[in-house]
């Protein structure tokens, strides 16, 4: 039962970080901005959340300056790629590698600190259900607080004229123009919203999951957050899965060995990325409907 | 990704070395894989360069360039370092052995100390510690603490040394307590901190009341325990702060005399390239923060192990030894030789995870 309750409830967390930062790059992927930089952007966030949570001892605080950060990154990518119209796969991977050097320099004087870690926040007669409590309703605020964010963005960008222009900018931006729509502003906007998210989902590594800072304890999070995207053909449930479906695997792995079954560790450590592509691969195999999808205009130089 | 960072430490490193090229001091290079923190590897191998400093004032001047993944850096920033003039070169990690003996190999003037490596050449020497020593003196108390009879290891790589603590620290726990299982969980990387907590939690869901954290340099693991209340030991410097509670004991090296031998030697153009072995006899490895719930009769029994390492009567990895198919390894009474321990590739019998192939 232990080992369910570890699996269930380490799921729920193990995905959080990836999560909030897939949520932010699916909605600027889908404004037409690939933005690769999401691995030093969730750095940068891990980095400045610790550092501001250790100095001010308020986690709000933390996930604010990660935020914060993140969003100033992502405006420097913004204004490169859509002021000076440079290249995006180039910017991104620039500002990414930036955000990597700028995250060590943040947390030079806190390597190896540990902070207590975000409490758990109990939902009430929920988290006394045996068993589901334990699995579902006794984690920290940010797990909930990610989901709700799931509901969200898959609402507003199905849902709403916010949601409708967003998508016609990534479709089409010289249409978009032409219907008077701010091409520039509506991208900025989604590039700062994925660049906030990528700094919380760094936060709640560096806060929550794992709450140390060290350098490079991202560990190429980053980089599955844009597979997912992908993978997930930009759709919010299907990103969601692929992301609670790669954070399932990543423990079960751990959980196998700690089970003592002899299967070799190296194959078991490819585990969570194989199964993850495959799937979603296999649940977006569909070539019509990944064209529909996808957003015509992703990756392309502004020619406004 | 690191490769910006690196280089504007190099540059860094350059700017504060050039002037020192013109006095007559040994200039000694650090190359550390992971950053300087207050605790882990890195962190003991800069105790070992300040205590350089300490012992020989202004005599040595040293610079390090921390957080060097192994590779092209590698090789880039330790030729930097021979350019501007560097005498001897610490290489921190075990990749960066290759490099280091071709440019050991150019540079013959160069004296070279490699840690965990293979590769010796006359300039080129290398030091690793028996820290299977200490592995079983924290076995023994292992053994003594758990209820629930399940120990559980989170390590890195199965490399030889790694293996050796193993079997160390096995060997240690089935002294005190024959019934004992102990697992493993391969993280198959050396730095990834939210990995090593989650092997940790997997650990303990499944009964583990004591956790070993075997090579990660970061508290990860320690504070895990100490938030669910298992045991846990450390290797990497001490971190009983991170574990007021539940920190069973910390193993520790401690390089200092091995340094100030090597930059002595180097001094005195007297440097060979040879292994070096760093055990409990020589003050290289050590335990330290025993927790005072360790029953008095195996702390005795610790105490004892310890006299006898020191004074060179005893061997943890001495026969009858079994491994994991009930194959005899070392009769009775035969002790393993040290070469055998530099490829070991087989887990005692009581280890229950087998090594990845």
């Amino acid at each position: 039962m232990d080992v369910l309750v570890f699996m269930i409830s380490g799921t729920l967390a193990a995905a959080t970080a990836l999560i909030f930062a897939a949520m932010g790059e699916l909605v600027a992927e889908k404004s037409g901005m690939l933005n690769l930089g999401i691995e030093g952007m969730m750095a940068t966030g891990a980095a400045m959340g610790f550092v501001a949570a250790t100095v001010s001892g308020s986690y709000t605080l933390g996930f604010f300056a990660a935020a914060g950060l993140g969003c100033v990154l992502s405006l420097v990518f913004a204004v490169l790629t859509l002021v000076f119209r440079a290249n995006q796969t180039a910017t991104g991977l620039a500002i990414g590698i930036l955000g990597l050097g700028l995250s060590s320099a943040i947390g030079k004087n806190f390597e190896s600190m540990t902070l207590p870690g975000l409490p758990d926040m109990p939902l009430g007669p929920l988290a006394d259900i045996p068993l589901i409590g334990p699995m579902f309703f006794q984690l920290d605020v940010m797990v909930y607080v990610s989901i709700l964010l799931v509901v969200a963005t898959w609402y507003v960008l199905n849902h709403t004229k916010l949601g409708l222009n967003i998508r016609a900018v990534g479709e089409s931006p010289e249409n978009a123009h032409a219907l008077g729509l701010k091409v520039r502003w509506i991208r900025a906007g989604c590039v700062a919203f994925g660049g906030a998210m990528a700094g919380v989902g760094g936060a709640y590594m560096s806060l929550a999951y794992t709450p140390l800072w060290a350098d490079g304890m991202i560990a190429g999070r980053g980089w599955i957050v844009v597979a997912l995207t992908v993978f997930g053909t930009w759709m919010v449930p299907r990103v969601a899965f692929g992301a609670y479906l790669f954070g399932s695997i990543s423990l079960l792995e751990l959980s196998i060995q700690a089970f003592g079954v002899n299967v070799p560790s190296q194959l078991m450590s490819a585990m969570p990325y194989l199964v993850t592509i495959v799937m979603l691969a296999v649940i977006s195999r569909n070539k019509l409907f990944i064209r529909l999808n996808s957003p015509a205009s992703l990756g392309a130089t502004l020619k406004l | 990704m690191r490769l910006l960072k690196t280089l504007m430490i190099t540059a860094l490193a350059g700017l504060t070395a050039v002037p020192a090229i013109a006095e007559e001091k040994l200039k000694i290079g650090f190359l550390y894989p992971s950053p300087i923190a207050d605790v882990g590897w890195s962190a003991e191998l800069n105790a070992g360069r300040l205590a350089i400093e300490e012992h020989f004032g202004d005599k040595v001047e040293t610079v390090f360039v921390e957080n060097v993944p192994e590779g092209p850096d590698a090789a880039r920033i330790m030729n930097q370092m021979a350019a501007q003039g560097a005498d001897m070169i610490m290489l921190g990690s075990f990749g960066y052995m290759n490099d280091g003996i071709k440019l050991a190999q150019q540079r013959p003037e160069l004296t070279f100390i490699h840690a965990s490596g293979f590769k010796l050449a006359p300039n080129f020497g290398n030091f690793q510690s028996r820290n299977y020593e200490s592995s079983y003196l924290v076995g023994l108390a292992a053994g003594d603490v758990t209820e629930s009879n399940v120990i559980g290891i989170v390590a890195a790589y199965a490399i030889p040394e790694v293996i050796g603590m193993i079997n160390g620290f096995a060997l240690g726990v089935q002294k005190v307590n024959p019934d004992a299982t102990i697992k493993v969980v391969w993280l198959n990387s050396w730095f990834d901190p939210p990995k090593a907590q989650d092997s940790a939690r997997a650990l303990i869901a499944q009964q583990t009341d004591v956790v070993y954290s075997l090579y990660q340099d970061t508290p990860s693991v320690v504070t895990v325990a100490e938030e669910e209340g298992v045991w846990v030991i450390n290797t990497s410097s001490d971190m009983k702060k991170y574990a007021p509670n539940w920190l069973l004991a910390s193993q520790i090296a401690d390089w200092s005399s091995y340094f100030i031998a090597s930059a002595q030697a180097t001094m005195d153009r007297t440097f060979e390239g040879k292994p070096f072995w760093g055990g409990m006899a020589d003050g290289t490895v050590d335990v330290k923060s025993w927790s005072d719930k360790i029953s008095d009769e195996t702390m005795a029994m610790i105490k004892e192990a310890e006299e006898a390492m020191r004074a060179g009567t005893f061997h943890p990895l001495t026969g009858p030894v079994m491994d994991q198919d009930g194959t005899e390894r070392l009769a009775a009474g035969e002790t393993i030789a040290d070469g055998d321990l530099l490829g070991i590739d087989w887990l005692v019998k009581g280890v229950e995870t087998r090594l990845p192939n």
